[in-house]
């Protein structure tokens, strides 16, 4: 701590503080206009001078200068002022002047200064700038003729995002912000250069004139697509959420989003969306009242385990625990299930057997304090933006070490001395299973891990997994192997981290454990910056997981459900949210199913393939318009309440659940709150959390691990079959899960199906970037849009899981790897 | 005093206003003249051929009444412009200030006061009948 003085105050600030931070600190306000909190100090707006008495009363700025032992400093002084308007005037000399007009306005920091300081009349004249506006791209517009050249935009691009899209260009009185040979944006669209930037020269397009700044009410909220849980601002007028709105001091992530939470939001006020109930009448979906339709289906809600469910993880905690409830008192089923029965067995099949919990060992606040972060699969960062803001934060600021396990390249690989070791698709564990092995036989496992249950069981499965064998299964060089193992095991603090998801079918209960196992032997987790870290795919995933809503004593998962449903012995398949048709594996199988089961009823927002095809479809709310809590994938309990009204002719799935119940014979709560007290009162964890105290900030629910060792099984190699390529799925950063395809932001950067194949590929088929090719599986043909990446190696070919048009689901059958053939 | 006297003295001073002009305004027959500064029905300026208003939203913004509605949309240009300029003349109160408040002069109130109707709809007035008459 440093002791100074500040505005005649005597105050005391860490050693590391600035002036501006030791002001801000003591509560004392000085202007800036090019700083941010997040960012790394840069001076290059001299909003912020302030005079320090030790240097004879020059004006230095605040922002860059670190507070030192005794300072005397005066933050507003006349001849400061004066020199602050006079930045102020020079800022304004070639400012256009054009707030009438500018999306900014209200929220600009130019104009709030400039009203401040009283500036109404400038000495100077010059010219104004006449840089061209760009107004083709369909999600940032910029015009640099209203730029203060703070450099933020480039600076949060590089620093946080990591990806460079913007920087200076040109020299002089010509300085503008551009991109590289001053072309157009084509960037992750993440919309943190728009957040930050203090002025209008970064808009979002599709925010374009919708309001005034002013006329928005704010609404906090949580963002619905992955399980990252960020916090969002939803700007709401007129009953309409127009666009999101950036709050620096939300949540862990201090306001920043990805191009899902920023940009799409358009679903919930989607003319798409369904308004009223429908009910099949002679094979043609019409218009029905809710007393009718949730009659039929409660008549329909008979029969035990004949009856079946699949639900999203997008719904609430209070919602999927009613409906457990529903399914198991007032049903009497054991067969529900969510995420295609296999996304979530990394916790609660993985997780449960080695840490015993279903949950990860870490958090994402993790990241930022580990020395050592092994991701698996690159598209972590795709799947979990957000979460890949914090690895780029890390490794950029904090030097922290990345290695990388996974089948391709990806936007990770690209951080400063990040290794990737690029494995054969699908030998992820047996290369995790060599790790263990190297730590064991070099007696880098810590002292505790022979007092493991399980640990001599482990000892001898990992018999076959040297780095030699495995480096001839996996194209990993026995050497690499051994260096992450020594890495692994010496480093102070060591992060595993991976994603699953419904695209991610290898990722399941056994790399969870082989990740765990590793944790385990070196002493890795229970401390700050070590345990494994396991991404869910959706908003609540690990909510789903905590309310208990997967099958459990002998019920039937969601694969299996949909075979019951083609056998016959369910009739009744409730679907609350899902879309199995587009994103389970195996269209036909799927379809099979939903066209033999007795009765279909689904809940949804909009009329998707698998609404088409129901009996009974129930339209029903999305998060902005209902109050809950989203559990994130690190456990974070977060509370939400309704930013909109609903249109009153629909329902909540809360309410439609607790109707049910009644019809039934049962009672329901009567409010999400009471319900979420009974969860509290009975889910680990949960303890003590109610919707009162997570209003202001979400919580945390404890994690309390006993771990053991599990022999993971290793699924002989998948590789392709000769002369095929060998077709891995997974997740595109512009989406998450199908809901994204309601966001417009989303599908105007990324609106259609593709498969990203290597150069070798390209050329050996003579395939060019955006031809459309066929892809074949056993299973079926596709017709996709080629992209062709050097990140993807020779003989592995990518597409995401989310387009509805083209799912990857007609050649995909639900293995991690899929033999296909790609011709034009 | 007589009592006489205060009759006569009212007499006098009708028998003065029979030969004084009338104050009367024989309304609609004769009309009243309007000082410049009257503050009546609003109008649109023009700029060439478009309303010069540029959709700040300062107008409803300021308005205590909340009778503006305006909506903002972007022309072929990229330019700014109102696709909906409305006034609630049932519930305006005619200060003014949208005027004062309109950054790029493109509000004014002219000297029209003449705003009876029969129904209700008749008194929200658009964009059209706000533009000013060429
Ligand atoms: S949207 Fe994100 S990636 Fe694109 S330029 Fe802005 S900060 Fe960079
Ligand atoms: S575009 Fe905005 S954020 Fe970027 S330098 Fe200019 S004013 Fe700063
Ligand atoms: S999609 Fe995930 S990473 Fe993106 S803003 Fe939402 S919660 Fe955050
Ligand atoms: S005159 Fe006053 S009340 Fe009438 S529209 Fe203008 S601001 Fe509103
Ligand atoms: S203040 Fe002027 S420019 Fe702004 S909306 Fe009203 S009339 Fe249009
Ligand atoms: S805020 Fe300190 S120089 Fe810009």
């Amino acid at each position: 701590m440093v002791n100074l003085i500040i505005d005649d105050k005597q105050v005391t600030a860490p050693k590391t503080a600035t002036i501006y931070e030791a002001a801000k600190l003591n509560g004392i306000d000085i202007p800036i206009l090019c700083h941010d909190k997040k960012l790394k100090p840069f001076g290059a707006c001299r909003m912020c001078l302030v005079e320090v008495e030790q240097m004879k009363g020059r004006q230095i700025p605040a922002c860059t200068t670190p507070a030192t032992e005794g300072m005397i400093i005066r933050t507003s002084t006349p001849d400061i002022v004066k020199a602050r308007k006079m930045v102020l005037e020079l800022l304004l000399l070639n400012h256009p002047l054009d707030c009438p007009v500018c999306d900014k306005s209200g929220d600009c920091d130019l104009q709030n200064l400039t009203y401040e300081y009283k500036v109404n009349s400038n000495r100077f004249t010059d010219e104004k700038f006449s840089h061209e506006i760009d107004y083709n791209n369909p999600l940032i517009e910029r015009d640099m003729n209203r730029c203060v050249l703070c450099g933020k935009c480039a600076r949060i691009c590089d620093e946080i995002v990591s990806y460079g899209a913007l920087t200076f260009i040109d020299r002089g009185i010509e300085t503008k912000i551009g991109c590289e040979f001053d072309d157009g944006l084509n960037c992750e669209f993440c919309g943190s250069c728009i957040a930050v930037c203090p002025v209008g020269s970064l808009l979002a397009r599709p925010f374009k004139h919708k309001a005034r700044f002013w006329a928005m009410t704010k609404h906090p909220s949580v963002c619905g697509y992955c399980g990252t849980g960020c916090n969002l601002t939803l700007g709401v007028k007129d009953n309409k959420v127009l666009t999101t709105i950036y709050d620096e001091n939300q949540g862990f992530h201090n306001g920043q989003l990805c191009v899902r939470g920023r940009f799409g939001y358009q679903f919930i006020n989607s003319a798409k969306r369904l308004t009223t109930p429908l009910i099949k009448k002679n094979g043609k979906l019409t218009e029905a009242t809710w007393d009718e339709a949730l009659e039929l289906v409660a008549s329909r809600l008979k029969g035990g385990n004949a009856v079946a469910a699949l639900a999203t993880p997008r719904l609430t905690n209070e919602e999927l625990a009613l409906f457990k409830k529903l399914l198991v008192v007032n049903v009497g089923t054991k067969n529900f299930d969510h995420a295609a029965g296999y996304a979530h067995a990394a916790l609660t099949e993985g997780f449960a057997s080695s840490f015993g919990v279903s949950a990860s060992s870490a958090t994402i606040l993790d990241i930022q304090k580990s020395n050592l972060l092994i991701v698996i699969k690159t598209d972590a960062y795709e799947t979990h933006p957000v979460v890949g803001f914090e690895v780029n934060m890390a490794v950029k600021n904090l030097g922290t070490k990345l290695s990388i396990i996974s089948d391709k390249r990806g936007k990770l690989s690209k951080l400063p001395d990040a290794k990737t070791l690029v494995h054969f698709p699908g030998s992820e564990i047996a290369v995790l299973n060599a790790i263990a092995k190297t730590i064991l036989d070099e007696k880098l496992a810590d002292g505790s891990a022979a007092a493991i249950a399980g640990f001599a069981e482990l000892e001898k499965s990992l018999a076959g997994f040297s780095a030699e064998t495995v480096a001839g299964l996996s194209g990993i060089s026995a050497a690499e192997i051994k260096k992450l193992a020594g890495e692994y095991a010496t480093a102070d603090k060591a992060l595993i981290i991976f994603p699953v998801g419904q695209a991610y079918a290898g990722h399941a209960a056994d790399l969870a454990s082989a990740a765990a196992n590793l944790a385990i032997l070196t002493g890795k987790y229970g401390k700050e910056g070590c345990g494994v870290l396991c991404l869910s795919e959706k908003n609540n995933s690990q909510g789903a997981v905590d309310m208990g809503f997967y099958p459990q004593d002998g019920g039937l998962n969601a694969l299996q459900i949909l075979d019951a449903c083609t056998d016959g012995s369910v009739k009744t398949l409730l679907i609350a949210g899902e879309n199995p048709l587009s994103s389970y594996p195996n269209h036909n199988k799927v379809k099979a199913a939903l066209e033999a089961v007795d009765f279909l009823v689904v809940s949804e927002l909009f009329m998707t393939e698998t609404a088409a095809m129901a009996d009974v479809v129930l339209p029903v709310c999305s998060f902005a318009e209902k109050e809950g809590t989203f559990t994130s994938t690190d456990r974070r309990v977060q509370y939400f309440k309704a930013a909109i009204r609903k249109n009153i002719k629909i329902k909540s799935d809360f309410e439609l659940i607790s109707d049910l119940i009644s019809r039934l014979g049962g009672s329901a709560p009567l409010s999400p709150a009471a319900q979420f007290s009974e969860i509290a009162a009975s889910t680990p964890g949960y303890e003590g959390l109610s919707h009162v105290s997570l209003r202001k900030e979400g919580a945390f629910a404890a994690v309390s691990m006993a771990p053991v060792f599990v022999v993971p099984q290793v699924a002989a190699t998948i590789a392709a079959e000769a002369g095929k390529l060998a077709l891995v799925t997974g997740s595109a950063l512009y989406h998450s899960g199908t809901l994204s395809q309601y966001g417009e932001g989303p599908m105007h950067v990324c609106p259609e199906n593709y498969i990203e194949l290597s150069r070798t590929d390209a050329s050996a088929n003579k395939i060019v970037e955006g031809e459309v090719v066929t892809v074949s599986s056993a299973s079926g043909s596709i017709k996709l849009k080629a992209k062709v990446t050097p990140r993807m190696p020779a003989g592995v070919v990518f597409s995401p899981y989310h387009f509805s048009d083209a799912p990857i689901n007609t050649i995909w059958n639900g293995s991690p790897v899929t033999s296909v053939t790609v011709s034009k | 005093m007589n009592p006489i006297t205060p009759i006569i003295n009212g007499m006098a001073i009708t028998l003065k206003h029979m030969f004084m002009k009338p104050v009367t305004l024989q309304y609609p027959t004769e009309r009243p003249k309007v000082a410049a500064r009257f503050r009546g029905l609003h109008a649109l300026n023009m700029y060439h051929d478009k309303a010069k208003c540029v959709a700040c939203y300062l107008c409803p913004t300021v308005c205590p009444a909340k009778c503006i509605t305006v909506e903002a949309a972007e022309d072929a240009n990229h330019d700014k412009y109102a696709s909906v300029y409305e006034i609630d003349m049932l519930r305006c109160i005619f200060c003014g200030y949208c005027v004062e408040a309109c950054p790029v002069d493109a509000v004014k109130m002219t000297e029209t006061f003449e705003l009876a109707n029969y129904h209700r709809q008749d008194f929200i007035y658009s964009k059209e009948r706000l533009l000013e008459k060429q």
